[in-house]
């Protein structure tokens, strides 16, 4: 049985901030999650790292911290962030008075919201529609969420912090009113085991209400579905956002190799992560305002996640609930060492975790300072380290794969270049990534699908989604007698499906003739469809 | 007006289907060129988001195979082209060469202005070599470069008498042409005059710019783009047809300015241009093409240049020369020579140039013909230095069929 002090459900940013903030005040602590880190609301957004403009005039609490975390993300973070800087434009349908409203109140929440004209905007975005009439320049950027998870957790271990993926908690124990512990189950093997603790909090986002139904308790969470819209390049270098109150589909941010859009806000499931059609019409109309050319840039896919919206109010919906975070002790709810965290913002990640840490270690007697604003999540590489890289990498590959790996990571995959140069060649040629980082990260015990080495390398997302990728990376992991990849129709099947649930919703154009070939490759040629899983 | 063409060339067209790739000569010569589809659309993605040493973009020889194969209508070899060019803005040229030969215009004028300037040019560049002063410059030592003629194609054009008639062309003979040979421009007109054409030609036309952008060197193209675009328009709105009999410069002017820059006139005058073959061929699809040959028995091969390929307008060349009587000529198709202008005379790419060109060169020893043809200046020299087997231009095989 394992034993630690503080268990942590739900593998979000809210969660491995915890985790990370616990373990560097040295307590004990295990993350637990039932799919892999980030799987749902924290890979399933923007990719936006807000200045806080965006909530200026609405909510200056709000802006203020978000502000402040973006300078500290900035910097702890600097490999998981792109520091883009944004671009706020008024178009002839938004509000003048609200724009007026928005500089003072960026001035006062300490947000620069510097006027450009918009001759120099049109210079710095050169796709933007000429009909715009204001521009300004504001410290937002684009952040990767599943790296920053990843990278958050790497550190977290240093202090020694765990996190478990695909590990589904089944139940919370209590005795006489105090939580002794969870059970949880092994998603892959169905095995089941129980780790005895202090204290649980249950990060679990979306998901909240269905963990503290597990100790008889009610958490109201509304989760709000918003659908995103990936573009196959960068329409853009900047964060755009438009310069109006709050709205649908007013956001352009260029993450990595393309662009993202969103998004919707619809009132759903926890698990909702569907899109159809029309959402994507609807929103198309509204990014035209932003880039007239909209319908000439190609969407590579679509994805949806759920914000997890708390309300103390059960008639409260979409974005007018609070896009504050609460942390509820369920002391008053009669079940002492539990405590629920909802709501929130990816950016305020961190600020999130310490004030929920700041709270747990009082119950908890542990009197250590939060250090997370100081300490950077991985440590650069050295430039011995980045100029070996360069060696070995294929062209663009060296920095890309830094940044995605981390120093420890980086190393032992230079080194499985160094020994058998083939190494380098590239399984995913759309994003870069070699054949020694997918071995990498495939014998790593935290991969058991494709997907998985997908979300930490980026594999398969980039133009062709997966077509001439997929059948290597399978043919990798089999040639390395991964202990999770005896099954190649259900490797296949499993990262191709995942592809093709976001496409389906935008199968026309050229995504639709893309489409076309991996259906020639894998239905017709491979005749997937046609042959049985093991499992 | 200049203005930004960005969303023009983005990279979205391409499926990642990798036909290009089992199509370009380069990447079937050389493992340090990683293929078309790599170079272009997939790193013109990357590209917007790092800023890395990329010695694989000097591998494109621009030859444009790969965007005649691409069912998706990508521009690749344009992608790779603007690539290369923002590319040398930041990093060092390998080669002192490069400048040399994407300004070979430059270099023509300053031959050709000094009394014997071809002799010294010509034998200086024989000497040159022997002296590896060439190796030191970045040209390949066992490269064939092309010699200058003496006097050049619009001074031998001034000259020549011609009969006036109602339909008038006006003629881009472009830099080899006026500088090297000469000859293929004074056959151009007497066919023309033949076929009841009157030639133009325009002084004030400079490069195409076709070097240039196989250079890196897009900026100067831009400027000759401008100008040249200027004059092509104003002919045709007085009535003038325009040809060209080097494809390299046809493509430049009708298809590569369009997809690189945005100037007033460019789609109006291309709705004009044709290769020097191709409208003689359209002479004959309206009856009008004179057919008056004398008996020519001599064995030919006919290699088409890529360049004419990628215009999609057949092969004009084996429409025409199969009606003079005894002729003899049958179509290479092996695919590219491998000198794709100046990319074949640089030191490190010679190899690469003549290993592509291999299955050309044994196709013309093979056939036994007796003289290669083509319509393109640099891929005669290279099926010369390749095979053995002089190589002419259809115009000239058409100019001694006429008994000119």
């Amino acid at each position: 049985m394992l034993k630690t002090t503080v268990v942590v459900i739900g593998g979000g940013a809210t969660g491995v901030g915890i985790l990370r903030d616990l373990s560097m005040r040295g307590v004990d602590a295990i993350l637990v999650e039932r799919d892999d880190l980030g799987y749902w609301t924290s890979s399933r957004f923007h990719g936006l790292l807000h200045s806080g403009g965006r909530y200026a005039v609405k909510d200056k609490e709000a802006a203020k911290e978000c502000i402040q975390e973006n300078t500290i993300l900035r910097k702890i973070g600097r490999h998981c962030v792109e520091a883009t800087e944004s671009i706020f434009v008024r178009a002839p349908e938004d509000s003048e008075e609200f724009e007026q409203e928005w500089v003072k109140s960026c001035a006062e929440c300490g947000i620069s919201a510097v006027p450009i004209s918009m001759d120099e905007a049109f210079k710095l975005e050169p796709n933007l529609s000429r009909k715009l009439l204001s521009a300004y320049r504001c410290p937002g950027a684009a952040v990767d969420g599943f790296r920053l998870l990843w990278q958050t957790v790497a550190s977290a271990n240093k202090y020694g912090g765990k996190a478990m993926t695909y590990k589904e908690v089944i139940g919370i124990e209590t005795e006489n009113g105090t939580v002794v512990g969870v059970k949880i189950r092994d998603r892959w093997t169905g095995a089941e085991e129980k780790i005895s603790c202090d204290f649980v909090i249950s990060a679990s986002g979306s998901f909240a209400g269905e963990v503290a139904h597990l100790a008889g308790l009610s958490v109201n969470v509304k989760p709000s579905k918003g659908t995103l819209i990936a573009f196959n390049h960068r329409i853009c270098n900047r964060v755009v956002h438009r310069l109006h109150k709050s709205s649908d589909a007013d956001i352009f941010v260029p993450h990595g190799s393309i662009t993202i859009l969103g998004t919707s806000s619809i009132d759903s499931a926890p698990d909702d992560t569907s899109t159809e059609t029309a959402e994507v019409m609807a929103m198309m109309e509204i990014g035209k305002i932003t880039f007239e050319n909209i319908y000439d840039y190609r969407i590579l896919r679509v994805f949806a996640g759920t914000r997890p919206l708390y309300s103390a109010d059960p008639n409260a919906k979409g974005r007018s609930a609070s896009r504050g975070f609460v942390a509820l002790d369920h002391a008053h709810d009669g079940i002492n060492h539990f405590m629920s965290v909802c709501g929130g913002k990816f950016t305020t990640y961190r600020l999130m975790a310490e004030k929920v840490c700041d709270i747990v270690c009082e119950q908890l007697g542990v009197n250590a300072k939060c250090h997370t604003a100081e300490e950077n999540l991985v440590d650069d590489p050295s430039p011995d380290l980045i100029s070996r890289a360069k060696a070995v990498f294929p062209s663009y590959g060296a920095e890309l794969a830094s940044s995605r790996l981390g120093n420890e990571k980086l190393e032992r995959v230079i080194k499985r270049i160094e020994t058998q140069p083939e190494m380098k060649e590239l399984v995913c040629e759309c994003e870069n990534v070699t054949l020694a980082e997918i071995e990498e990260v495939a014998s790593e015990p935290t991969s058991h699908t494709v997907s998985d080495l997908r979300r930490r390398t980026r594999l398969g997302m980039g133009t062709c989604q997966g077509t001439f990728c997929a059948y290597r990376s399978v043919g990798a992991v089999n040639k390395e007698n991964m202990p999770w990849a005896k099954d190649s129709v259900y490797l296949f099947k499993e990262f191709l499906e995942t592809r093709w649930k976001g496409i389906r919703p935008v199968l026309w154009g050229n995504m639709l003739r893309d489409i076309e070939l991996t259906r020639a490759i894998y239905d017709a040629a491979l005749n997937l469809s046609g042959v049985e899983e093991i499992k | 007006m200049a203005i930004n063409k960005q969303h023009a060339i983005d990279p979205d067209k391409c499926t990642a289907c990798t036909i290009c790739i089992t199509a370009c000569p380069v990447t079937a010569a050389t493992r340090k060129f990683r293929g078309p589809k790599m170079t272009g659309p997939a790193l013109t993605r990357l590209r917007k988001l790092v800023s890395d040493d990329d010695p694989m973009l000097d591998y494109c020889s621009n030859c444009k195979t790969c965007d005649l194969v691409c069912p998706s209508g990508v521009p690749i070899s344009t992608l790779n082209m603007i690539a290369k060019n923002e590319y040398y803005k930041t990093h060092p040229r390998k080669s002192k060469a490069d400048d040399m030969l994407a300004h070979s215009e430059k270099m023509g004028k300053l031959i050709t202005a000094l009394p014997l300037g071809s002799t010294f040019a010509n034998l200086g560049m024989s000497v040159g070599k022997s002296f590896g002063v060439m190796g030191a410059m970045g040209i390949a030592q066992d490269a064939k470069m092309p010699s200058y003629a003496s006097e050049s194609f619009i001074s031998k054009f001034k000259k020549i008498k011609q009969t006036p008639y109602p339909r008038k062309v006006v003629f881009f003979s472009g830099c080899y042409i006026n500088y090297n040979q000469p000859e293929v421009g004074t056959d151009l007109v007497k066919v023309y005059q033949k076929n009841k054409i009157e030639v133009a030609i325009d002084e004030n036309f400079v490069c195409c710019g076709s070097p240039m952008v196989s250079g890196g060197y897009i900026d100067d193209a831009r400027v000759n783009a401008s100008k040249n675009t200027a004059l092509l328009k104003s002919w045709v709105d007085r009535g003038y047809d325009i040809v060209t009999a080097c494809t390299s410069c046809g493509l430049m002017l009708k298809q590569e300015y369009q997809e690189l820059f945005d100037f007033e006139g460019m789609a109006e005058y291309a709705a004009h241009m044709y290769d020097s073959i191709e409208y003689l061929a359209k002479l004959h699809d309206d009856g009008q093409f004179d057919t008056d040959f004398a008996n020519d028995n001599t064995k030919y091969i006919y290699h088409a240049p890529c360049h004419l390929k990628v215009q999609a307008i057949g092969r004009p060349s084996m429409e025409l020369l199969p009606m003079i009587p005894g002729i003899d000529i049958e179509e290479a198709d092996v695919g590219c020579c491998g000198i794709s202008g100046s990319y074949g005379f640089k030191a490190d790419k010679h190899e690469i140039a003549m290993k592509v060109g291999s299955k050309l060169f044994n196709r013309i020893k093979n056939s036994h013909a007796k003289l290669g043809v083509c319509e393109c200046g640099t891929c005669r020299l290279q099926m010369e230095n390749g095979s053995g087997v002089k190589a002419i231009h259809p115009l000239t095989v058409l100019r001694q069929a006429y008994g000119l």
